[in-house]
């Protein structure tokens, strides 16, 4: 029953968001983009060099396509308590029989399947890599989920953000905010000449973890990251929604 | 709680920092009766309303409310890119998801709000009016025993208007209709009881009937004269026991108009129109000023 509950709403709000034309263009956009970096790498790994075909192009690929999302997560999110707030639908369905966090849930997992349909587009890639020889997988697989978490954690940073306003432009904003301000913490990490203090920055950073999905390694603190970044993000969320009954 | 009472409110208060939206109001709501919530903008009727319906919270006092609750809030809660059918489907879903009845619910609702012959448009679409049905449909859908409606009527045309009114009167059948409303004209029309509040109090609250029957205990009267002077005042004023009279001459009559304002227990309207009769005053036009509920908005929220 738990699990109906969200699907009722994960439903409407698929049914919301492919009827409006806000995906198609973001899809086309990032389809645009994505396919001109890919066509450009393959171009550059023509050359004579000594990287490998995953050097020149995968590990590239990816670490745009995780880029590309700082500013698409925003925009995916931005309407998803925003517009419920502003068409006073949100009361609607905090008086359901809906718990909040089902509500939240909800919002997530619509917000991932519209970024997996995006996403899914890439699949082209692999395959005309894989047309011309290519066959390291294992990479291609764990760089797949490192962008899938890193989506993940934007996600719910954007749906935090757009708990908090009922103005969709102020919440894309200040998800795109918190998402750059939390990539820039690397800047300290460079800059730093105290060696504990670069290490936990370091570890508070969204980027430092998505490299080692790249690089094809799957560490247990990662996932233990990504979990607890989504987790306090929820947390949040459920706090600023409730915030209506302090 | 008694048996016949629907919605009971004790001592209900909320406060926001450095403002009491509702101090301590009491009254209750009667099984099966249509019930007006009366007062300026601003009184807490919305508050008391979000309250009973489970939005906020209050700060102090208790209610019961006996029975599921739909709530029309003040903009209609729709999703302007939705069909009429598939947003009612959806509402049935998220409001009693373990009931597997929706599709003869929302065609019984579509029916009962008039709503069959456009269930297929998107709402964002429909008029002021129709969104307004809908949402008094998506308050209706889940069957709940008691609605809440807050200003159901407003920024509505005529037809609309009366148009929701006999909706309402409709529903009164097999619910207990809690609304708010600035059409006092519908309150006439409509309810059997009300509450009038003003300020985060309630003014008064009870059957409508006795609500104007206590008024009729005063009584005014308009009069049109040939003379009058404060001599005369002094006169009527002693022989009886008035509230206040009131006189003036229009400028471009010879005529002057008069109130006067008497208890309809002591004073027989007779003995003041004979009285006016006078040779000296000489009276052209005597009638009664009838009391009506916006008469009574007036003089109690002042």
């Amino acid at each position: 029953m738990y699990l109906k509950k969200i699907g009722i709403l994960v439903k409407k709000e698929l049914g919301d968001a492919f009827f409006s034309p806000l995906i198609y263009i973001l899809s086309g956009l990032f389809c645009f983009m994505m396919g001109w970096l890919f066509f450009n790498y393959l171009l550059q790994a023509k050359t004579l060099t000594t990287a490998t075909m995953t050097q020149a192009v995968i590990t590239p690929i990816f670490g745009n396509m995780n880029f590309i999302f700082v500013f698409l997560c925003p925009l995916l999110t931005m309407r998803s308590f925003a517009e419920e707030r502003k068409q006073s639908t949100l009361d609607l369905l905090l008086r359901s029989e809906l718990s909040e966090m089902q509500i939240i849930l909800a919002k997530f997992i619509s917000n991932l399947v519209m970024v997996l349909f995006m996403i899914s587009f890439t699949l082209v890639f692999p395959i005309i890599l894989a047309l011309s020889g290519y066959s390291d997988w294992g990479v291609v697989g764990s760089s797949y989920l490192g962008v899938l978490l890193s989506i993940m954690a934007y996600i719910a940073v954007g749906l935090f953000c757009s708990s908090l306003t009922d103005n969709q432009i102020v919440a894309s904003l200040l998800t795109f905010c918190i998402l750059l301000g939390s990539m820039l913490m690397v800047i300290t990490v460079n800059a730093t000449n105290n060696y504990l203090l670069a290490l936990i920055v370091q570890y508070m950073t969204v980027p430092f973890h998505y490299e080692g999905f790249v690089k094809g390694l799957f560490r247990s603190y990662s996932f233990i990251y990504f979990a607890s970044f989504i987790g306090f993000f929820f947390l949040l969320t459920l706090k600023s929604l409730q915030s209506r009954k302090w | 709680m008694e048996n016949n009472i629907a919605i009971d409110i004790n001592k209900l208060s909320k406060s926001y920092p450095g403002r009491v939206a509702l101090n301590e109001i009491t009254f209750s709501v009667k099984k099966g009766s249509v019930h007006g919530f009366l007062g300026p903008n601003g009184a807490g009727k919305s508050t008391t309303m979000k309250i009973l319906s489970g939005l906020i919270p209050e700060s102090s006092g208790e209610f019961k409310v006996d029975g599921k609750v739909g709530f029309l809030p003040e903009h209609p809660p729709v999703y302007p890119n939705m069909t009429v059918e598939d947003y009612l489907q959806f509402v049935f879903d998220i409001y009693s998801p373990e009931k597997s009845n929706k599709k003869e619910a929302v065609a019984d609702v579509m029916e009962k709000t008039g709503l069959s012959n456009v269930k297929e448009r998107l709402i964002g679409n429909l008029s002021k009016g129709y969104q307004q049905r809908v949402g008094i449909a998506q308050a209706l859908v889940h069957s709940p025993e008691i609605i809440i409606l807050d200003e159901p009527t407003v920024g509505l045309d005529p037809v609309a208007i009366a148009e929701i009114r006999d909706l309402i009167t409709k529903l009164k059948k097999d619910h207990t209709i809690l609304f708010s409303t600035h059409q006092l004209h519908d309150v006439e029309l409509l309810c059997s009881d009300i509450t009038l509040i003003n300020h985060g109090k309630i003014v008064v609250t009870g059957p409508l009937e006795k609500i104007l029957e206590g008024l009729k205990t005063r009584m005014v009267i308009r009069a049109r004269v040939g003379s009058f002077c404060e001599a005369d005042v002094k006169k009527m004023m002693a022989q009886f026991k008035l509230e206040s009279v009131e006189y003036k001459s229009e400028p471009d009559k010879k005529d002057i108009t008069l109130k006067i304002v008497a208890n309809a227990n002591e004073n027989s309207k007779k003995d003041i129109a004979r009285f006016l009769t006078d040779d000296s005053i000489g009276l052209l036009e005597f009638g009664e000023e009838k009391l009506d509920l916006e008469e009574v908005f007036k003089q109690m929220v002042q």
